[in-house]
C-alpha cells in the first residue's frame, strides 16, 4: 500500500504514567521524565518487588455511566479516556457513525483483573459474578468503546504481542484504504498484567528483574550495555486515521501514513530475527516510495532486552539507517506491550509536530556507536520522514513510515 | 434469614449494581425491570444476594418471583429449606 490512499492522522490520544493527555505526555517526553517505581497496584506483586510505571489514580472515564463504570476494567477505562482525547481532537461527534471504525490492538488485556476475580472467588466459584462471562473477553473493550461513542462501522481486536499497537494502526489504515469506513481509530490498549505474567516474563529473561527495586529510575535502559530486559509500563494511545479529503472539517493532520509493513519470521519463539526486521523496514520504505536516506528519525522498538536491542541495531545498520536520529520512547514510558506500537507512533507524530526529539533515558554506554542516538537532552529536529518499529513474540515484525504532509 | 433481612440485602445489591438508584425509596412491589435493570444487571444483583446469603442455587431457580418482595420471600424460604 502506498500513500496514494492519502491516509493521515487527524487525532491523537495518549495515556501513560508520565503524562495523561498529549500536552502532559509531550512535556514529559522532552523533559525525559519517568515514574518508574516498585509497583503497588493490587494484583501486581506476590512476594515480589517488580518495578514498572503505573498510572496515577483515578483514571477519568468520560462517556461512561456509573453502572458501566462498576464493571469496566482499568484497561477499558483507560481506553475510553484515551479515545475521548483523540475523538475530540479529530472532531468526530456528529459524523456518520456507520462510517467510523475502531481497531483495538492487543490480546489478554485484562489479566490482572481476571486474577483478582479468581482470587476473590477461588473458595466460592459458584458465586462468580455473571458479568465475568462478558468481561473476560478482550472484545468487551469494543463493546465499551462503541457503546460510549456510538461507533457503528466496525470494531475488532488484533493481537500481535508487543507489535499489537502498531498492527492496529496498520489494520485501521487498511480498513480506510479499502473503503470499509471513512475514519478508523486505532487504539493500542493497556495491557494490564498480573504478577503471573510478570513472573513468566521474568523467568524467560525478557524483563528486568527485581535487582533494580532499590534504584527503579535506572532500571529501564534501552540500548545501553547495562540493560537487563524491559520494564513494564501502563500505557494506551489512540490514533484517528482517515483519508485526507474525507472530511472538509477535519483538523490539520499530524502526518501521512506513507508506508507500512507486517512481516513474520515463521518462528514461535521470543527471539528476534534480523532477517524479519530488515524485511519489514525495507518493505515499509518501498511502499512509501522512500529510501533509507529519506528517513530523518527512527523510533525503534527498543525494549532493552539483551538480544533484542542488538538485533535491532544490526537491522538499522543493514538497512542503511545509521544517519537517522534514534531515541527510545520506552526509556521514558516503560514497555506498554500491546499499547507500545500505538504509543510510539503517537510519540513520533508529536515529535514531528513539535520539531523536537526526546532524549533516551539511561543511555550512558550504547551497545553500538553507529546509530545517531538522542540522549542526555531533547534536541530540535526537522523530521520529514520517520520510521516507527515494533516487534512481537512469535516473530511478528511491523514497520510504519510517517511523512510530513508537506513532504 | 428473614424475608425482611433478605429484602435489605436485595436493596443493597440493587444500589451497588444500579448506583443511579442510590436515593430511590424501594418498596416490595418494585420490579427489577421497572428499576431499569437489564438482563446482566438482574443476574449480577441476584448473584450478589446469593453470595451474601451463602445460598448456592442456580440462577434459574430465582426466575419466578415478579417483584422484590416476592424475590425476598422466595430466597428466604429457599434458604430455610436448605438449612433444614
Amino acid at each position: 500500500m502506498s500513500d496514494s490512499a492519502g491516509l493521515v492522522v487527524t487525532g491523537i490520544g495518549v495515556t501513560t504514567a508520565v503524562g495523561r493527555g498529549k500536552a502532559d505526555f509531550t512535556r514529559a517526553l522532552f523533559a525525559g521524565e519517568h515514574r518508574f517505581a516498585v509497583m503497588d497496584r493490587p494484583g501486581r506483586q506476590s512476594g515480589t518487588r517488580f518495578v514498572g510505571a503505573e498510572l496515577p489514580d483515578p483514571v477519568p472515564a468520560p462517556r461512561l455511566d456509573a453502572r458501566d463504570l462498576r464493571t469496566a476494567s482499568l484497561t477499558g477505562q483507560v481506553a475510553l479516556a484515551t479515545l475521548e482525547e483523540a475523538w475530540t481532537e479529530a472532531g468526530l461527534d456528529g459524523y456518520d457513525a456507520d462510517r467510523i471504525g475502531l481497531v483495538i490492538g492487543g490480546s489478554n488485556l485484562q489479566q490482572r483483573e481476571l486474577v483478582r476475580a479468581h482470587d476473590r472467588h477461588r473458595a466460592k466459584p459458584h458465586f462468580l459474578r455473571p458479568s465475568y462471562g462478558l468481561s473476560f473477553l478482550d472484545t468487551d473493550l469494543c463493546g465499551l468503546c462503541t457503546s460510549a461513542f456510538g461507533i457503528r462501522g466496525l470494531a475488532h481486536t488484533v493481537g500481535g504481542a508487543s507489535a499489537s499497537g502498531q498492527l492496529a494502526v496498520i489494520e485501521a489504515a487498511e480498513a480506510v484504504a479499502a473503503g470499509r469506513v471513512d475514519v478508523c481509530v486505532a487504539l493500542g490498549a493497556l495491557a494490564d498484567l498480573s504478577y503471573w505474567e510478570l513472573l513468566g516474563l521474568r523467568a524467560m529473561g525478557a524483563m528486568a528483574g527485581e535487582d533494580h527495586a532499590d534504584a527503579p529510575a535506572e532500571a529501564c535502559r534501552p540500548f545501553d550495555r547495562g540493560r537487563s530486559g524491559f520494564v513494564y509500563g501502563e500505557a494506551c494511545a489512540a490514533l484517528v486515521i482517515e483519508r485526507r479529503d474525507a472530511r472538509p472539517a477535519a483538523p490539520a493532520p499530524y502526518a501521512r501514513l506513507s508506508g507500512w509493513s507486517v512481516r513474520l519470521d515463521g518462528n514461535r519463539d521470543p527471539n528476534p530475527s534480523l532477517a524479519g526486521e530488515t524485511a519489514a523496514i525495507r518493505q515499509a520504505l518501498h511502499r512509501a516510495g522512500l529510501t533509507a536516506r529519506d528517513i530523518d528519525y527512527v523510533n525503534p522498538h527498543g525494549t532493552a532486552s539483551p538480544t533484542g536491542d542488538e538485533t535491532e541495531v544490526a537491522a538499522l545498520k543493514a538497512c542503511g539507517l545509521t544517519h537517522a536520529a534514534v531515541n527510545a520512547t520506552k526509556s521514558i514510558t516503560g514497555h506498554g506491550l500491546t499499547a507500545a506500537g500505538a504509543v510510539e507512533a503517537a510519540a513520533s507524530l508529536l515529535q514531528m509536530r513539535h520539531g523536537r526529539l526526546h532524549p533516551t533515558r539511561n543511555l550512558t554506554a550504547p551497545v553500538d556507536d553507529a546509530p545517531r542516538w538522542v540522549r542526555g537532552q531533547a534536541v530540535d529536529a526537522d523530521i520529514q520522514h520517520c520510521l516507527s518499529l515494533s516487534m512481537g513474540f512469535g516473530g511478528i515484525n511491523t514497520a510504519l513510515c510517517l511523512s510530513a504532509c508537506a513532504a | 434469614m428473614t424475608k425482611e433481612k433478605t429484602f435489605t440485602l436485595i436493596v443493597d445489591a440493587v444500589r451497588e449494581i444500579l448506583p443511579e438508584l442510590a436515593d430511590h425509596d424501594f418498596g416490595e412491589t418494585d420490579t427489577l425491570d421497572g428499576l431499569g435493570a437489564n438482563s446482566m444487571d438482574r443476574a449480577e444483583i441476584v448473584m450478589t444476594v446469593l453470595e451474601e446469603m451463602d445460598l448456592d442455587i442456580p440462577l434459574v431457580d430465582t426466575h419466578g418471583p415478579r417483584n422484590l418482595g416476592e424475590l425476598a420471600q422466595h430466597l428466604s424460604d429457599t434458604a430455610a429449606v436448605k438449612a433444614g
